[in-house]
């Protein structure tokens, strides 16, 4: 038991810990393509260090909803960090919450943000919290139905037991696929990524994550941006732990837990590769085609749900 | 000379038409200055317009009270296909500061208009917009500052006054002040944006946030300080804005640049507009967050401005010109180090054009967003790649010859949808003729002097010097003073015609549309803001 203990803690640390420097290791690859040098992987350590000793400038024209929201926001990333498997399938609140939760725990943050973006009531704020809803709403069904068509095939909602079943073996059948493909897209739209949002972008009008985010300093921009690196690292998990579990630890002794680090660390690094290589090629979209991609993402989850009644597994 | 018979039949045919209201005051070189009486001015601007082809390029109120007791419009009309501007001036009474408006007949008057009437307090009768337009709320009211008897060193006391914005008005309605202060190092401007969700029904700007009173400046200062005054009205278009500076007192001292010197200066002109127009190309990428356009097109501009230091001494393509030649040689050993760096940037820009234009889903952004229709580029005078991207098919180099530009061979490219992708096309194509008509003019140029001096320029003399610059046609009108001074000095620049048009192509448009927009026209602030 304390050793279970022990090792849900350090899931959690490491997740913390890990996190800025994806979101480190993506901005040097990105820069490394456009033929630059580009800031150094523990960049996003240092700001939001730097950003922890700065004081914060709050407009006076907010209510307590801007406050509280950072810590809301990152909390919500919190419990999701013990909801989804990293490098064991253990969850510590595998019994409190399965993949239902983890949506809505995502859900509660984006919604909390929204209501700060247009808190403050800047113009920026408010458009980029219109923006986040709308994409948002076709976000959430698309990753759910993705999610859900393994679900059926496990027979389990609950993220460690469905990383469990495909620990064993790859699985390459038609609704396999057409799942993780829609993941893959919800994977990128729900990070706030090139096609779908530009995180690198200083036009505020084009933005739709950031534009939330323009009121905050200190140590609520902090929070806020630390947050978005867990989230991201969280929702790369569920895409290689739900669909490509290969390695991860099933029980606690010492070479598998090594095994299992060395094989989540590798992937969530590869998955943030391929992203870094996604954003170089590709431009933002039209604002009102983002629909399209994630319906077309929806429509590959549905397929994938209706597949497996029709081929079987 | 043809050009003297031609200009011979327009002066009769104008007398003809208009009889004593119409005469001949001056000529300047090729252009002609008539003196038209004032009740007359829009039959004869229109005549102009219509009937003869002449486009309005330029508008300067002046004030002559202390020189002929009483204060001067002048209209600049340029033809493209005689190749030659001419100029009428009108007088306005001291006591009755006012003069007929134009801009119901020829719209591209409406912003010089204003401006008079805010810089110098005479009113144009008939204006259909009576807000002010360089003046801000807080400026006081009866204070002109381009009037002699304004005195720039006092303290202006600014008041607080309610902004000016056409309110759109309506359910789901929403106004979205954007500015002056932008997120980007960029300069002051004010947008408020009227949309309807994310479609924009109206989009207002109010610019001339950070004006330098530069014209004012130049008062009675002597011609060859006003020059540097001239290099600093914009760094990306410097050398431009001086060529066309000199252009003016040359037409004045009744002299001539050397023919060396004038192919000194298209070389330099050129590689200006390389510089601005990869840079440019690079940065439109920005604005659908490509950042490998950006990268390497900021690479190449970086290329290009290294270059213009070792060969000029200058980032900015500042120090070359003064009036009556240039100040910097071309040695063969430099005309060789821009052949290789020319000749190396060729080939990367091909590549990086070339990945930029086929990726499907940067032409899905560009591609119909922010159309200038071609009535709107011709009504507002649009110029530059804006214009000719629109299907206007005008450029000083050709139409209205300086430098050594009339012995050099090169196409003028001109596209039909007026779109982002349109813009970005015709700076590509751009790019190539301006790194042909390099390798011409080092080819052409012929060994001699650079400079010519300057003598005593008459007073009371009127020029106008035409320069294509990066952004299109830039037109400085010089008057001078006694003793070699600067009497009036006024900048017309390319982004000073082009922001009116580009107000008019965004409604339609979505809201995160505009940085894309606002990039393809990529207009200068501080050539508004003199």
């Amino acid at each position: 038991m304390t050793s279970k203990i022990a090792i849900v803690i350090g899931q959690l640390l490491f997740v913390m810990a890990l996190a800025p420097l994806l979101s480190g290791v993506i901005k040097k690859t990105k820069a490394s393509f456009q033929t630059r040098q580009g800031p150094g992987f523990l960049q996003v350590y240092r700001d939001i260090y730097k950003w922890f000793h700065k004081d914060s400038v709050i407009s006076e024209h907010t209510s307590w909803i801007f406050i509280v929201t950072p810590y809301i926001y990152f909390s919500a990333l919190f419990v999701a960090a013990l909801l989804i498997p990293t490098f064991t399938t253990v969850q510590p609140l595998g019994f409190a919450g399965d993949v239902i939760a983890v949506i809505y725990l995502f859900a509660l943050g984006r919604f909390f943000m929204s209501l700060a973006g247009l808190d403050a009531g800047s113009a920026f704020g408010g458009m980029a919290s219109s923006r986040e809803a709308a994409v948002s709403s076709v976000i959430e069904p698309a990753m759910m139905l993705a999610i859900f068509s393994v679900a059926l095939v496990v027979g389990s909602t609950n993220l460690g037991i469905i990383s469990e079943t495909f620990s064993s073996e790859i699985v390459f059948n038609l609704s396999h696929i057409l799942a993780f493909m829609a993941m893959a897209v919800v994977t990128v739209a729900e990070t706030g990524r090139i096609p779908v949002d530009n995180p690198d972008t200083h036009l505020e009008l084009t933005m739709v994550h950031e534009g939330m985010l323009l009121e905050y300093s200190g140590k609520e921009l902090a929070l806020m941006m630390w947050g978005a690196s867990i989230k991201q690292l969280l929702v790369y998990s569920l895409l290689v732990n739900v669909f490509f579990p290969i390695g991860i630890a099933n029980n606690f002794d010492f070479i598998s837990i090594l095994i299992g680090l060395l094989s989540f660390i590798s992937k969530v690094f590869f998955v943030g590769i391929i992203v870094a290589v996604i954003e170089t090629s590709f431009v933002k979209m039209r604002f009102f085609k983002i629909p399209d991609l994630l319906a077309g993402a929806f429509m590959l989850g549905l397929l994938s749900l209706v597949s497996n009644y029709v081929l079987g597994r | 000379m043809i050009k003297n018979n031609e200009q011979q039949k327009l002066i009769e045919q104008l007398n003809e038409k208009f009889g004593s209201d119409i005469e001949v005051l001056t000529k300047v070189c090729s252009e002609i200055i008539f003196k038209i009486s004032l009740n007359q001015v829009q039959d004869i601007c229109l005549f102009m317009k219509e009937n003869l082809g002449f486009d309005l390029i330029s508008m300067i109120g002046n004030d002559e009270r202390e020189v002929e007791g009483h204060f001067a419009i002048y209209y600049i009309f340029a033809c493209y296909r005689r190749k030659y501007p001419v100029v009428l001036k009108a007088f306005v009474e001291e006591d009755k500061p006012e003069f007929p408006s134009i801009t119901l007949l020829i719209p591209a008057a409406h912003w010089y208009e204003r401006e008079i009437r805010d810089m110098l307090g005479i009113e144009p009768i008939g204006h259909p917009d009576t807000r002010r337009l360089v003046h801000h709320s807080d400026w006081p009211v009866g204070l002109f500052p381009l009037r002699r008897d304004f005195d720039p060193q006092q303290v202006v006391p600014r008041y607080s006054g309610e902004d000016q914005f056409q309110r759109v008005k309506g359910h789901g309605i929403v106004n979205i002040p954007v500015g002056p202060i932008h997120a980007g190092i960029i300069e002051p401007g004010h947008f408020r944006f009227s949309a309807v969700g994310e479609n924009v029904i109206n989009l207002e700007a109010q610019l001339f946030y950070t004006h330098r009173g530069l014209e004012k400046q130049c008062q009675d200062q002597s011609v060859e300080k006003a020059l540097f005054v001239s290099e600093r009205i914009c760094a990306a278009c410097s050398l431009s804005h001086s060529t066309a500076y000199c252009q003016a007192v040359e037409k004045i001292a009744g002299i001539q640049a050397p023919e060396r010197a004038r192919f000194i200066r298209t070389v330099a002109l050129e590689l200006e507009r390389l510089y601005n127009h990869i840079g440019d190309v690079g940065n439109i990428c920005a604005g659908a967050g490509f950042s490998f356009g950006v990268m390497h097109g900021a690479r190449l501009k970086e290329e290009i401005m290294k270059l213009n230091e070792a060969i000029f001494g200058s980032r900015f393509l500042r120090g070359i010109n003064i009036p009556g030649g240039v100040r910097w040689d071309l040695e063969t050993r430099k005309k060789k180090i821009i052949l290789e760096v020319l000749g190396s940037v060729e080939k990367d820009f091909r590549e990086v054009a070339e990945i930029i234009l086929s990726n499907d889903s940067y032409l899905d952004r560009v591609e119909t967003t922010g159309k200038l229709l071609h009535k709107t580029a011709y009504d507002l005078h649009a110029v530059g790649p804006a214009a000719r991207a629109a299907g206007i098919d005008q450029d000083c180099r050709r139409d209205l010859p300086y430098a050594a530009y009339d012995q050099i061979k090169f196409v003028i490219p001109t596209y039909t949808e007026g779109d982002v992708l349109d813009r970005i096309n015709i700076r590509v194509d751009e790019i190539y003729e301006s790194i042909g008509i390099i390798r011409q003019a080092l080819e052409k140029m012929q060994e001699g002097l650079i400079r010519v001096e300057l003598k005593q320029l008459p007073a009371y003399q009127v020029a106008v010097g035409i320069v294509e610059s990066p952004r299109g046609e830039i037109v400085h009108f010089l008057m001078t003073g006694p003793n070699n001074t600067v009497y009036r000095y006024m900048v017309r620049s390319a982004s000073y015609c082009n922001w009116p048009a580009l107000l008019t192509t965004v409604p339609g448009n979505i809201v995160p549309d505009f940085p894309l927009i606002n990039k393809s026209f990529e207009l200068c602030y501080a050539c508004l803001d003199r």
